[in-house]
């Protein structure tokens, strides 16, 4: 794949030169910062503001310890991240057909291939570095604010959401090159993650899927087991496929 | 003389719309090509299939001796290419630009900093630190045509390559253009008559996704040429001009200053015969009788005029 890593050093130029190094790792530092202040003082501020009769709602509930700041963490990637990831991404090829960028770079020694390939792999490794350094942060956070805090379950369970989000960013780069329209990229994209969400409730699903990394976060960041291994192997193979399926449906495009 | 492109019967339909019908071109290696035609007539469509951004509803376009749909790395390493809006990274500035271009191409080293350092200074953007989205149009338009360079192509392929530049950009890059001549084959689309009569050798008029003509421009212009008569007497003007005008090979009758009529004519025969014979009869004094030579807009209009009439 010639022109690869000069098309993926741009990609990469890119990030760092536009909104896209502010939107992302903003959202992350928000929510690795809250989450674990959240946790440990909300009871403190709701009692404040509330009054007594909250203050006695309050003081039946167990202590907030650091298993509710991971639960923060993994509620925030699943329900908000990856909803923005949806809809940021929604343009990441089209958006380059439509502004004429991508004229410039296929008439040029660049294979159409490597051009939807670099920019899924910087794509991918930038969400990935995002939030494993907002991982880290939000356990150090959580550290100073509650003492224990064993890293083991928050890692676990963030590492399960970073494959399902790196199978949706792979979904989003497919949608781009299939779908001119952002927005109309971002709703189908919605839409099978929904779907997705609905088709957990079906055992097979549940257990073999990428269904499964929607609830196992959440799961693992409790501090329980869940079964992962396979539903992680069958996301990370979906994944390489669908870029496949991009890379195709973009040789044939017209642009 | 060997072709650097090679069309025929190359069709491309959108839906019920038929933008290209049997295209059929041949340019010749190292020629200056001027890709005529109104607006919608098809150039841009035919510049997408040659450049393998489209692909052909039927038909075939061979470039360089590849056929362009199958057209890899190698081709496009031997071509170069400005859409008629390019489209920039608009963070970068012009210098990065044409880095990341002549990077794609493997340029490094010496080559690349002397090719970007020359090509900048073509462009007029030397020392221009501005990033790209700050520019003008005519800017992005200089900006392209040096991108389209940067590899030195054996196929320059511009769409409207001077439709954003005031005259001196204009001039610039027609004057760069003809510098090209025998060396790289240029092939420009364009409505500017003015620009391929001035550089090209050869040109073809494209009108509603048909081949109306394709010849040396000196060739165009005796062929049509011969059809214009230019006549002028001492007075009454006005009196032959409603004359001439009854006759049924006066296709087209201007009056021009003075005693001047301008004749296009369907048949040269009858128009030497009976021309003299008219302004004998009508007793006016004979002060001119010759055949006038079109320019390229009047073979323009001649060619592709006749679906508005």
């Amino acid at each position: 794949m010639k022109g690869f890593a000069v098309f993926a050093r741009k990609e990469a130029l890119e990030i760092v030169r536009t909104w896209r190094i502010w939107v992302l790792p903003g959202m992350v530092l928000f929510f690795a910062l809250s989450g674990p202040l959240m946790a440990k003082w909300t009871p403190q501020i709701v009692t404040a503001v509330g009054g007594p009769a909250v203050a006695k709602v309050f003081q039946a509930l167990p202590t907030p310890t650091y298993l509710d700041a991971y639960g923060q963490w993994t509620k925030n990637l699943t329900q908000i991240l990856l909803i923005a990831i949806i809809i940021i991404y929604g343009n990441l090829i089209s958006g380059e057909r439509k502004s004429g960028t991508a004229i410039l770079v296929v008439t040029k020694p660049v294979s159409r291939s490597a051009f939807v390939v670099a920019k899924a792999l910087v794509h991918g490794l930038f969400l990935s570095a995002t939030v494993l350094a907002g991982t880290a942060l939000t356990w150090a956070v959580t550290r100073v604010a509650f003492v224990n805090a064993p890293p083991a379950a928050l890692w676990a369970g963030t590492f399960a959401w970073l494959t399902l989000a790196l199978f949706f960013l792979a979904v989003m780069t497919l949608l781009s090159v299939l779908v001119d329209s952002q927005a109309g990229a971002a709703g189908i994209g919605i839409g099978v993650f929904a779907v997705l969400s609905i088709s957990a409730l079906w055992q097979v699903m549940a257990l073999f899927s990428p269904a499964a990394l929607i609830s196992a976060p959440m799961v693992l960041t409790s501090g329980k087991d869940y079964p992962i291994a396979i539903p992680v192997m069958v996301t990370v193979a979906a994944t390489m496929v669908i870029v496949y399926a991009a890379a195709q449906a973009f040789r044939f495009k017209e642009i | 003389m060997t072709t650097a492109v090679e069309i025929r019967g190359l069709t491309k339909r959108y839906g019920d719309m038929m933008a290209l019908d049997g295209v059929d071109l041949t340019v010749e290696e190292g020629s200056i090509f001027g890709f005529l035609g109104p607006n919608g007539a098809g150039k841009t469509t035919t510049l997408r299939i040659m450049t393998g951004l489209a692909r052909p509803t039927s038909g075939s376009v061979r470039i360089l001796g590849t056929d362009a749909s199958d057209a890899d790395d190698d081709v496009r390493s031997r071509i170069g290419f400005l859409p008629d809006v390019p489209g920039f990274y608009e963070w970068m500035t012009a210098q990065e630009f044409l880095r990341f271009s002549a990077k794609l191409f493997g340029l490094s080293g010496e080559v690349l900093e002397e090719r970007v350092s020359v090509l900048l200074d073509l462009a007029g953007l030397s020392g221009t630190k501005t990033l790209v989205g700050g520019y003008s149009r005519g800017m992005k338009q200089r900006l392209g045509v040096a991108q389209a360079l940067v590899n030195a192509p054996k196929l320059l392929m511009l769409d409207e390559p001077t439709s954003a530049l005031d005259p001196m950009g204009r001039k610039d890059v027609l004057d760069m253009l003809a510098s090209l001549r025998g060396r790289t084959t240029v092939f420009f689309s364009t409505h500017i008559l003015a620009d391929v009569e001035r550089i090209c050798d050869t040109v073809a008029i494209l009108d509603h996704g048909k081949v109306v003509a394709q010849a040396p421009i000196a060739e165009l212009k005796r062929r049509y040429g011969a059809s214009k008569v230019v006549v002028e007497v001492t007075e009454g003007a006005d009196a032959l001009a409603g004359q001439l005008g009854t006759r049924p090979w006066v296709t087209a009758l201007e009056r021009g200053n003075n005693g001047t009529i301008e004749l296009t004519v369907s048949d040269d025969s009858a128009a030497q015969h009976e021309i003299p014979a008219m302004v004998a009869s009508a007793g006016v004094g004979l002060k001119r009788l010759e055949a006038g030579e079109m320019g390229l807009e009047e073979v323009f209009v001649e060619l592709v005029g006749g679906g508005r009439r």
